[in-house]
């Protein structure tokens, strides 16, 4: 790569450009923080028990309103009225009434809790590996007063996990059962929804038994609804229309630079543009659409868009510690990088190749989970370990790799003062551009996690002393991260833009071909502070980054 | 400082003359509501939500009124609430000699509770705290099974506007019910003096405990289900949960006096008698901070700890439920049930109070070996037991 203008740069300007990013950066943490809601919210339905004695598929079963059904407080009741398990319908209307979902939920997830309460009564115990067949229905409509409409109507069978929290025989308690997800829309495109649950007893195809027989005695049944914040979605939104033509506008920039080199590109220029691309792809506000068109893949998109970014940006981070190696081997080819690479790729592919079983299922069976049968289960299992592998080997190839450079540097080093001027200036450009590259990488990456452990802590107090802050501090986290990467291309997009000023460019030493000899011996000069305050901070910067007065 | 003045000539003698009616009997009128036949009194509207006839409308004020009109369906959920609450006493003292009885049949005042209610003791401190719990827990299940559709982040008397629920989502029903609950239980309250302070705190610590029983769940549903995104409910206790953390607050509760300085939230201290009242009717809904009133009361034993937050509080000594007691409330332990190999309150010993006990054998049909489908039983026999039950003479 040839002298990038990072190098270039006077000390002031370089200062000036960082304050700017991190300004950039703190208007991202503050719009999370103070202008947006929570990301999603959780809203636990408590379904109406209807009657059907029909045992019709084609009714829908309202818990309210002028169509409301036959109903019953409690099973007692309905032991009282001789009537049997299979007339029951649950039924969960969503939202509750005054409302109306909205487009800008974007996606929405169901959650079956079950209150099964505690008996010693005989056969009324719940079975250790009890699984509840269910016949779920689910519906939709536009208007207050039309038919709902049939989105789905599926079969299916979830295990449940419960475990009774006391020793003793406590009758009135309910045992305590692990949520069961029930299903996943990629899109919230209608107004009202409606939820039909039945657990038939019925016999089993495969084996003969019996349904729904084992499961104690459930005495209600939760639907907990999940959607993302109406608020969130269009402050998410907004951020991404902002962020989107600026990095594009960078992008197109940086790669005239490149062009106008009249060099050919060396592969170090062609990874940052692939990077920048991918952040572009990420950026475009894509979800604008789902407030007209329904969009039901838009989750299984925004995952690949996210896995593809992710990919792109390990793989840039092996390229360019590789290529500041300082060893003397060639490289400026991907071909160098393969088995790291093919790491990243085949991570990845795992991920997405899960991903699709999942989600894609999902827009056809939005009951679907991969995780609720033995065999799925196993299958997404491997394909996450497979993953978690690719990943170490990754993280310990590219740790291996900086503990080189760093080796290498600390040779380098030694031998600087007695070099040639020109390769010491190239050595000490390789050098900088490195350290810098170094510090603003683990500077945005420990940050991210710190970030993320921050929001998760701060929001367990919050939830714990029930006092509603202000502060959202999860919003905060997504909308300061996702703005800290974006800061973070434009950042190497800029400072690592091959430079016009050329006031030094000799013969290619014999460095590795990617890196040209092109330090600029007056950027000290340039950038010496008249102030002798600053001149001090500045010294220490400078040793910081190992970039002292060449002079 | 004038308005202070009007309130120590004019209200507070006015206040303590009207003390002597309203002290006790007064509140817990409301209660009654269950006594009233449901379903016939209960007319739906055109969207199929219960309205309430003005029959079942009586035993409230007029505060309590405009609540249960401002919130239609609301009136299901606080009568439901106090059958839920006699249930639930009834079976948490179901082995003890005071077993909570309840006259469903009475109307008017002490209706449901009778007469102990006039007594400041444990018992009453206990059907304070259950009945206020419930109204809690039963408001909030019906706000999340959507039959009562005002309930709202923000307790208002509104709705909460359409943009407010796109923007940010509205799930907090156990809040919507709490603060029902603060504001339906305690209107009924009326006085400055320490058996209104009890029922004050009594009521606030049912409630309490509703909402530090909640226990919250999540779900994580990042990046591939990843937990980078993690959205957590709460969900109510079960009201048995509730039923015997408030037994065993019962059987720890404090007996106080109120503390000599007075109401601490008084600004002028020229009432320090016990029982006396200031005329605190102004702003009495700001006064009232959920965990203040406990520092009003000091332990009438001074070696005790004084009451938490969340612990009862009584100032009479309980009345003796052995004997029937016309005057004071008490049913007397004749003809109770009674265990005749326990050694607790439930034996025959303590349970008859030394008197003698009658075994007798008693034949009890009951529907076994029955089919269950998780909610109905189907298919059952008819089996026949002889056991023998000893009864207090």
């Amino acid at each position: 790569m040839a002298g990038a203008i990072l190098e270039n740069l006077s000390t002031k300007k370089l200062s000036f450009f960082c304050l700017c990013l991190l300004l950039v950066q703190i208007a991202c943490f503050l719009v999370g923080g103070l202008v947006a809601p929570a990301p999603s919210s959780a809203h636990n339905i408590l379904t109406t028990k209807c009657i059907d004695p029909s045992f019709s598929l084609q009714k829908w079963f309202q818990p309210h309103g002028p169509h409301a059904c036959d109903k019953v407080r409690d099973f007692d009741e309905a032991t009282k009225r001789g009537i049997f398990a299979d007339w029951i319908v649950f039924s969960a209307q969503v939202p509750h009434r005054p409302n109306t979902m909205h487009r800008s939920f974007q996606y929405m997830l169901g959650v079956l809790v079950m209150d099964i309460g505690y008996s010693d009564e005989d056969g009324k115990h719940l079975a250790p590996n009890a699984a509840v067949t269910l016949v779920v229905r689910l519906g939709y409509k536009d208007t207050d007063d039309g038919e709902f409409q049939e989105l789905v109507s599926v079969n299916e069978t979830r295990k449940l996990e419960c475990v009774f929290p006391f020793t003793e025989d406590k009758v009135g308690y309910h045992y305590s059962c692990e949520p069961l997800p029930l299903f996943e829309l990629g899109s919230v495109h209608h107004k009202h929804y409606l939820i039909n649950i039945r657990m038939p007893i019925t016999k089993d195809k495969a084996t003969g038994a019996l349904t729904n027989t084992n499961i104690g005695s459930p005495e209600d049944l939760h639907v907990v609804i999940i959607h993302q914040n109406g608020g969130f979605t269009t402050v998410w939104m907004s951020i991404k229309t902002i962020m989107f033509p600026i990095v594009l506008l960078i992008t197109i920039w940086f790669w005239r630079r490149v062009k106008t080199q009249g060099k050919p590109s060396v592969l170090l220029e062609r990874t940052i543009f692939a990077l920048a691309i991918i952040m572009s792809i990420l950026n475009f506000p894509m979800e604008w659409l789902t407030f007209w068109v329904e969009v039901p893949f838009m989750t299984l998109l925004s995952d690949i868009k996210q896995g593809a970014f992710y990919a792109m940006l390990f793989s840039f981070w092996i390229i360019f510690i590789g290529e500041h190696l300082m060893d003397q081997t060639q490289r400026n080819r991907l071909k160098v990088y393969r088995r790291q690479v093919a790491s990243i790729i085949f991570t990845f592919f795992c991920l997405f190749i899960f991903d699709v079983c999942e989600r894609g299922v999902q827009l056809v069976n939005p009951f679907f989970s991969m995780w609720n049968t033995d065999k799925g289960y196993r299958l997404a299992m491997a394909f996450i370990i497979l993953a978690g592998i690719c990943l170490c080997s990754y993280c310990l190839f590219l740790l291996f790799m900086v503990y080189q450079v760093f080796k290498n540097i600390s040779m380098r080093r030694a031998t600087l003062p007695h070099m040639a001027k020109a390769r010491r200036l190239h050595y000490e450009g390789l050098i900088y551009r490195f350290r810098f590259f170094m510090i603003f990488t683990v500077l945005t990456a420990i940050f991210t996690v710190i970030f993320f452990i921050m929001s998760q802590v701060l929001e367990g107090h919050q939830k714990a002393g029930e006092s509603i802050s202000s502060v959202q501090y999860t919003s905060g986290f997504y909308t300061g991260v996702y703005g800290m990467w974006n800061i973070y291309v434009v950042a190497v997009l800029v400072l690592y833009a091959p430079s016009h000023k050329k006031t030094a460019s000799t013969s290619n030493g014999e460095g590795s071909e990617g890196s040209h000899v092109e330090f600029d011996i007056d950027v000290p000069s340039e950038g010496r502070p008249t102030d002798p305050v600053v001149a001090g901070s500045l010294t220490e910067a400078y040793q910081l980054l190992s970039k002292t007065a060449t002079e | 400082m004038k308005l202070e003045w009007l309130v120590a000539f004019f209200v507070l003698p006015m206040a303590s003359l009207l003390a002597k009616e309203t002290t006790a009997a007064s509140s817990g009128k409301w209660w009654s509501i269950a006594t009233y036949p449901q379903k016939s009194n209960i007319v739906t509207d055109t969207q199929g939500t219960e309205i309430s006839l003005e029959p079942q409308m009586r035993p409230l004020n007029k505060r309590q009124r405009r609540m249960v009109r401002d919130n239609p369906g609301i009136l299901l959920a606080i009568s439901q609430a106090v059958k839920m609450a006699v249930t639930e006493c009834k079976y948490q003292f179901k082995n003890r000699r005071w077993n909570c009885p309840t006259m469903m049949n009475v109307q008017g005042a002490n209706s449901l509770f009778g007469k102990i209610l006039n007594t400041a003791c444990r018992e009453t401190a206990f059907i304070y705290a259950i009945t206020s719990a419930a109204v809690t827990h039963s408001v909030a299940r019906s706000c999340s099974e959507g039959s009562v559709e005002t309930c709202t982040c923000d307790y208002k008397y509104q709705r909460p506007s359409e943009e407010d629920w796109e923007w940010g989502g509205c799930s907090d029903n156990i809040a919507f019910g709490h603060r029902f609950s603060q504001k339906f239980v305690d209107a009924d309250e009326k006085g400055r003096d320490l058996r209104f302070m009890m029922n004050m705190h009594n009521n606030e610590v049912g409630r309490l405990t509703v909402s530090s029983d909640m226990r919250q769940e999540c779900k994580c549903h990042g990046m591939s289900g990843s937990c980078t995104i993690k959205t957590c409910w709460m969900r109510l206790p079960t009201f048995r949960t509730v039923g015997e953390f408030l037994k065993d607050r019962f059987d720890g509760a404090s007996r106080v006096a109120l503390r000599n300085e007075g109401v601490r939230d008084s600004s002028n201290s020229n009432s320090n008698r016990p029982g006396s009242e200031r005329g605190g009717r102004r702003d009495r809904g700001q006064q009232r901070a959920p965990t203040g009133t406990e520092s009003n009361f000091q332990p009438y034993n001074a070696n005790h700890k004084p009451a938490g937050p969340r612990d009862l509080v009584y100032f009479d000594d309980s009345p003796d439920f052995c004997v029937r007691n016309e005057k004071v409330g008490t049913l007397g332990t004749v003809g109770r049930e009674c265990n005749n190999t326990s050694l607790g309150v439930d034996g025959c010993d303590l349970m008859c109070c030394g008197r003698d006990y009658d075994g007798s054998q008693v034949r009890i049909k009951e529907r076994c070996s029955c089919t269950f489908h998780w909610c109905c039983k189907v298919k059952c026999q008819e089996c026949t037991t002889v056991r023998t039950v000893y009864r207090c003479r």
